[in-house]
């Protein structure tokens, strides 16, 4: 269920607000601030609470001016956070220590880590999708290559996002037409599905052919991305020791 | 299996983002020597192929629930170690980046945990010697299964060593072992069988495809597996290193008449002596100590925390609102 709505993303994405993010920087100074932002969350204490909130305002700030729907961006963090939730949960079994009382109500060491837990998942999840909504995938893609990510990683990134859409249409058919012909989950299993993604698999190399044909035919030399990519500026340098500063004055008094 | 970043520390999670990173640049050489323009497009299109098969779900026999193929093992089968490792490490970006599976920081171990041990240990040391050229179907079977289920193992033990390592979780090794080890192992049978019926399939209809992975030099091989025997000396048997004195400790209990010697009392020595206490990830070799319960002085200075936090929150929000006012305006103009 969760990969059918990771697909269905894929093909038509609602978190997609492509266009420009509301940082004034370009997309590879953002990426890096949003990486800053991720580690200044990370490193704050197990038990520290308030630290995790102070920092969900950079997140606050993405998603607000960037108009991204506050209920699908929670949907797709609660979709992909089983495993966080079990993490917290465990945290909550095990420290049982009294932490404080509120009202007469005992808070345990574990009540406060596994929220810090889920809190950190939310803050840091929800900056990334922010962020990277709003950059259109080739930029992305340039971007990654002013970082110095290899060319050949970059391409095979352009790539599985181009071709995953049109795929996914297809094993969806696929799929529909197996559980058309299945009766009470007769053929659903692991042996006739195999045979399913074989019979997907074989397609798929025979479209790969036709494409470098065509991808050929036209000068396709490695890479996807046209020109050099250009470098981190000098004048970005000043708005990234901005952005760290701002995340360590945060750090520092919450 | 993804990690998340909630789980990992800095130091933890830019270890293996540095680690990934290095087998991302290097993979990407050996694909950039090879010069082969075609393979990449078939790489391309088999990453989107793993995202498709993915959709395509199946019901585990006597379960009542559902699966799908995670796909590490087929394509390192199909594409060889390097490309394999690009192409799922690709495929684990954009899961993360666009659909939040894991993190960003966690992206680092999630390529070595699904994408390191498929292509680079599984395939080579497990697939290869058993399936051999797979023709025989047996040897296929047997190949599948137990190349994924230990790909799937190293992996999910892996998590729970850099969970460990981390110490935000406050489960303890051994249980969190215990409950990671036999889940994936069911999961990595299945993945096997679905695997092994898949290449079953494809060598009958195609078997020019499963050529396609190539070789692999006897030294490069060496160097693969000095490198898991590392992973797995410093990473399991280290639990059954001596509490013995080593042998400097040794000479200086027999010198001085204790294990240790005294610190200096000079005020760099102890300034110097409690950085290293603070910023070591592993003071002594272990995890730090929790606070104890009885000091934890939270009731006063946790609620003013959180109402600043709260104050600042809501002037974040205020802030974005506007940005949002002024970005509609421009683009009406």
């Amino acid at each position: 269920m969760n990969v059918r709505i990771r697909n269905t993303a894929l093909a038509g994405d609602r978190l997609r607000i492509v266009g420009e993010h509301p940082l004034p920087v370009g997309d590879a100074p953002a990426i890096l601030i949003l990486a800053m932002f991720v580690l200044f969350v990370l490193s704050v204490p197990k038990y520290d609470l308030a630290g995790v909130i102070a920092f969900a305002a950079f997140p606050l700030l993405l998603a607000i001016s960037s108009g991204i729907p506050a209920g699908a961006l929670l949907k797709r963090i609660a979709a992909v956070s089983p495993f966080v939730l079990f993490m917290a949960a465990g945290n909550l079994m095990l420290d049982r220590d009294p932490a404080c009382t509120v009202a007469g109500f005992t808070v345990t060491g574990g009540m406060i880590s596994g929220a810090v837990i889920v809190s950190k998942t939310i803050v840091t999840l929800s900056a990334l999708l922010s962020l990277i909504s709003c950059i259109p995938f080739h930029r992305f893609g340039a971007a990654l290559r002013s970082l110095g990510v290899p060319g050949v990683f970059v391409t095979q990134l352009l790539l599985v996002y181009r071709y995953s859409i049109l795929l996914a249409e297809e094993a969806g058919m696929m799929q529909k037409a197996r559980d058309l012909r299945s009766f009470r989950g007769r053929g659903t299993g692991p042996v006739v599905t195999a045979r399913l993604i074989g019979s997907l698999l074989l397609r798929t190399t025979a479209r790969a052919e036709r494409i470098y044909m065509a991808m050929d035919a036209r000068g396709f030399r490695e890479r996807l991305d046209e020109g050099d990519p250009r470098a981190l500026s000098l004048s970005e340098l000043p708005l990234l020791t901005g952005a760290f500063l701002l995340f360590l004055t945060v750090r520092y008094f919450f | 299996m993804h990690m998340a970043d909630a789980l990992l520390s800095p130091v933890i999670g830019g270890t293996f983002w540095a680690v990934s990173a290095g087998l991302i640049s290097w993979s990407a050489r050996r694909v950039t020597d090879e010069s082969d323009s075609s393979k990449t497009v078939l790489m391309g299109v088999l990453g989107s192929f793993v995202f498709a098969a993915q959709m395509i779900n199946f019901t585990i026999p006597g379960t009542g629930s559902s699966g799908h193929i995670g796909g590490g093992l087929l394509l390192a089968v199909l594409l060889g170690p390097w490309r394999a490792f690009i192409t799922l490490a690709s495929v684990l970006v954009i899961q993360a980046l666009f659909f939040a599976d894991g993190g960003l920081l966690a992206l680092g171990c999630n390529i070595f945990n699904m994408a390191f041990f498929p292509a680079f240990v599984a395939w080579p040391f497990i697939y290869r010697p058993v399936a051999g050229e797979g023709r025989s179907p047996v040897r296929l079977a047997a190949g599948c299964v137990s190349a994924a289920t230990a790909g799937l193992l190293m992996g999910a033990l892996s998590v729970v060593i850099q969970t460990t390592l981390s110490g935000i979780s406050d489960l303890p090794l051994h249980t969190f072992t215990l409950f990671m080890l036999p889940v994936h192992a069911v999961i990595g049978i299945v993945e096997g069988v679905l695997t092994w019926g898949v290449l079953a399939m494809v060598s009958k209809t195609d078997p020019s495809l499963l050529s396609g992975a190539g070789t692999k030099s006897k030294r490069r091989g060496v160097a693969t597996a000095i490198l898991v025997a590392s992973l797995a000396i410093g990473g399991l048997l280290s639990w059954f290193a001596s509490p013995l004195p080593d042998g400097l400790e040794w000479a200086i209990s027999k010198v001085a008449g204790a294990k240790e010697l005294r610190p200096s009392p000079e005020p760099v020595h102890a300034y110097l002596s409690s950085l290293q206490q603070r910023i070591a990830p592993l003071p002594d070799y272990g995890f730090r100590a929790r606070p104890s319960s009885g000091n934890r002085e939270y009731a006063g200075t946790t609620f003013s925390g959180i109402v600043g936090s709260l104050l600042l929150l809501g002037l974040a929000g205020s802030a974005g609102l506007l940005m949002r006012r002024h970005r509609s305006k421009d683009e009406r103009r």
